[in-house]
């Protein structure tokens, strides 16, 4: 095993864990284990070509540090910009929170969550105090190279520009953050556990993951223009409502230190800002007995609510769905869908992106004249939305569960057609239609009720589009292979497939220039789908066990 | 047993039917030439040590391994025919048991059973009823990831006999289970036996194994070692338990010498 450097640099402060009736030796051993592991936790997108070389040297977390200093070079600007601390430094500050408590959420809550030290360590004998104390500087460990990635730079900038003492303030109160938000996080996943059981709380760890890789995606696309829109030279005054942001806090210490401003709301939000990361720290040392206690929460699950089938629903499914056999499959596909964590991770955050993305280039289009929008035809940038039927079509023969496809072999299925089929049509009713519609509402508000057959024609297009990238695709059986299969390659085919859907744009555009093209159209697409779903899946067992 | 009871022996009552099988794993021989019979209502119980091949020749039969030599032939039907009709009258209880566990009970139950051609509506009714007699019913709506083992071994069962299945494959299937479960499982087994069900049940727990099963099978290096009713292999074999008859057939001496080595490498510090 080796032996990390962090771990060396940690050594130095040996004396002060011993005063704490801490076991050093076996915290830095536990830690040693667990860097280790870290190191072998290689992300989907690398294990099949990745060297196998240098596996144990790297850290794949350290790796992707580079996007959060990328983002760090973002908040550059709001240092310079503008002439009030107290506006620019929440601002820094509050982007600073957000980018560490999602990824404190989304990253950490694995270690935290962990209830293996409980079966693996507890039984040994290291005390109590060791193991929790192990846990907190694993956390702490990789929050400190967050902090230095995020923002290393920009505080480099800010020595340059304002001084030391300006650079002592921030590091101060970026330390008081990271406690602060350590503790936050600890005491909301502690007090979720005192009322839900453990598959809620990893829902709801889920939802925020999707949530975060949504938000880096539209931040991506935004970021570039969002100096335009944010107006950084207003007067601000601080009002009492403020005190429940907290990254005004700091922003009140740095205002208030910068220029000898101690009025009394500034002193009363320094207080705050200091108190709170100290206390929360206090409470989770003090709740942390708790907290492992609640832990054990995870690996149960209480009474679940029976879930009614609704009449209604029986019927669509009959109507979408003619044999038995696709029913099925609808079903048990519509299941894992909504099920699979790892699954909703990788296609939500694409599916609430192609909502967003027609919106970003109608915007492009028109920030300067917004009159304009409803005679042109940049409705056409609803096929944008397009992008998610690809990759998700990639993605549905994966799991985290393939290992039960087992059921495949041995239960008496002699067509494969049902089997696609209707797990086809399960993306398309349950995952896209709800984006298509969603879209559609907006459209029509916005270009008014004429484009109503374009947006028709777009949805026989997008089943079209689905059955091609079917056919186009490798064929395996759906949710039967690991999730460590995702190889980088797909890269390009996903693109390839993408011009596809530029094509199906380009027909639409040709189609509005004649008088009823679009009918012509919408006919030409119904026929072709009609003709591709009755010849695309069939599919012998041959093509599928490779 | 009812085939004792006709006292003779028709074909259509021969259910699995295998011919000097033979199955390599590359230049690995797993199978050398296994031949067995098993007439209806029949328990075999089909034991050896570890890779001796007990768990392929189950995954043959139950066409997840193809690629044999030999004769295998289940209901009087050669399976190598391509024809997969005869998957609906079989239930397995997988050694492992991978199931979607990001489903819950009721979504996996109904999803299994819809697959074997059971109506969604009795498929739904069956899972839950059958949970609720297994005394895990009160975690049918929950996700499967959170059940115990125990849990999960039932909700395995449950899932192989939705179909009403002829023949049924398991393969250690009271791992994890309760005294009382395991009653409760030997009972079910007895009486689907008794309803002219033929079950072949491979496990490690010998007195389990000499309790309930009709006949003995022991594997050993891909070779029948033994095949009889337990009261005959005992005559056979002047020992008194299955366990004894085990090593003794397995040729398996040392556990007495390597036992004590053991512990005498335990003890060093």
């Amino acid at each position: 095993m080796k032996d990390f450097r962090t771990l060396k640099l940690l050594d130095r402060l040996e004396k002060v864990f011993t005063s704490f009736d801490i076991d050093y030796k076996s915290m830095r051993k536990i830690l040693q284990v667990k860097l280790t592991m870290d190191g072998r936790r290689i992300p989907t997108i690398f294990s099949q070509n990745a060297p196998k070389k240098d596996k144990e040297t790297s850290n794949q977390y350290i790796k992707s540090l580079w996007i959060y200093v990328l983002f760090g070079l973002f908040m550059i600007p709001f240092l310079f910009i503008g002439d009030s601390y107290l506006f620019q430094m929440s601002l820094f500050y509050g982007i600073f929170t957000f980018f560490v408590m999602t990824s404190m959420i989304s990253d950490f809550s694995s270690v935290l969550l962990d209830i293996r030290d409980r079966n693996i360590l507890f039984p040994k004998p290291v005390n109590r105090r060791t193991i929790s104390t192990a846990k907190m500087v694993h956390i702490m460990i990789y929050l400190f190279f967050l902090t230095i990635a995020l923002v290393g730079i920009p505080l480099i900038a800010g020595l340059v520009k304002n001084g030391l003492i300006f650079f002592l303030v921030s590091v101060m109160n970026i330390l008081l953050i990271d406690i602060f938000v350590v503790g936050l996080t600890a005491l909301i996943y502690l007090s979720i556990l005192l009322f839900f059981d453990g598959e809620k709380l990893k829902d709801i760890i889920n939802y925020v993951q999707i949530f975060l890789s949504l938000a880096i995606m539209i931040g991506y696309q935004l970021l570039a223009r969002s100096f335009v829109i944010i107006d950084l030279t207003i007067s601000f005054e601080p009002q009492w409502w403020q005190v429940f942001i907290f990254p005004m806090w700091y922003g009140a210490i740095m205002d208030m230190i910068m220029n000898g401003d101690f009025q009394p709301i500034y002193l009363f939000f320094s207080a705050l800002g200091v108190i709170f990361p100290l206390l929360s720290l206090w409470l989770y040392i003090k709740f942390n007995p708790a907290f492992e206690q609640n832990l054990q929460k995870l690996t149960y699950q209480g009474k679940a609510k029976e879930i009614k089938r609704s009449k209604l629903g029986q019927l669509l499914l009959t109507l979408i769905c003619r044999t038995h056999e696709e029913r099925t499959f609808f079903r048990f596909a519509g299941f894992m869908m909504k099920n699979e964590r790892d699954f909703k991770l990788k296609v939500y955050p694409s599916l609430g992106f192609s909502v967003v993305i027609p919106f970003i280039f109608i915007m492009n289009d028109f920030n300067t004249d917004f009159d304009q929008i409803s005679t042109s035809n940049s409705y056409l940038s609803i096929y944008f939305s397009l992008i998610i039927i690809p990759t998700t079509m990639m993605l549905l023969k994966f799991s985290g569960k393939y290992k039960g496809s087992w059921i495949y072999r041995v239960a008496p299925i002699t067509q494969l057609r049902p089997m696609f089929s209707g797990t086809i049509k399960a993306f398309i009713f349950k995952l896209y239609l709800p984006v298509y519609l969603l879209l559609c509402v907006l459209f029509l508000a916005l270009f008014g009720v004429k484009v109503l057959p374009d947006l028709i024609v777009v949805f026989i297009n997008s089943c079209l589009y689905a059955v091609i990238c079917f056919m186009i695709l490798k064929k395996s059986l759906p949710f039967s292979e690991s999730f460590e299969q995702v190889n980088q390659n797909n890269g390009a085919l996903v693109f390839g497939l993408m011009l596809i859907a530029g094509l199906f744009a380009g027909l639409h555009f040709i189609s509005t220039l004649f008088s009823y093209g679009i009918y012509l159209y919408l006919v030409i697409s119904i026929v072709t789908l009609w003709m591709l779903w009755k010849k695309g899946f069939d599919i012998t067992w041959e093509q599928v066990i490779h | 047993m009812i085939w004792k009871k006709w006292g003779f022996q028709d074909m259509r009552d021969m259910i699995v039917e295998i011919n000097n099988l033979k199955k390599n794993y590359g230049s690995k021989t797993v199978l050398n030439g296994v031949s067995l019979h098993v007439k209806r209502g029949e328990i075999i119980g089909y034991i050896g040590p570890n890779g001796a091949g007990k768990s392929t020749t189950v995954k043959i039969m139950l066409g997840i391994e193809s690629d044999y030599s030999g004769e295998v032939k289940l209901f009087g039907h050669d399976i190598s025919d391509g024809s997969i009709e005869y998957k609906r009258k079989i239930g397995y209880v997988p050694e492992i048991a991978e199931v979607y566990d990001n489903l819950t009970g009721h979504e996996y139950l109904t999803f299994i059973g819809e697959l074997y051609g059971l109506d969604s509506d009795l498929a739904e009714y069956k899972a839950k009823r059958l949970m609720e007699l297994f005394g895990i019913g009160e975690v049918y709506h929950s996700r499967i990831v959170s059940y115990s083992k125990g849990m999960r071994q039932k909700l395995l069962i449950i899932s192989s006999l939705l179909h009403n299945p002829e023949l049924l494959f398991f393969d250690e299937p009271i791992n994890g289970l309760d005294a009382n479960s395991v009653m409760v499982f030997k009972e079910i087994m007895t009486q689907l036996s008794a309803q002219g069900k033929t079950i072949f049940y491979s496990s490690h727990i010998m007195d389990v194994v000499e309790k309930i099963s009709s006949r003995i099978i022991l594997l050993h290096e891909g070779k029948i070692a033994a095949d009889g009713p337990f009261e005959e292999l005992k005559r056979e074999n002047k020992d008194g338990t299955l366990e004894q008859i085990f090593t003794q057939l397995t040729g398996f001496s040392e556990h007495k010498e390597l036992g004590s080595r053991f512990v005498s490498v335990v003890r060093e510090m």
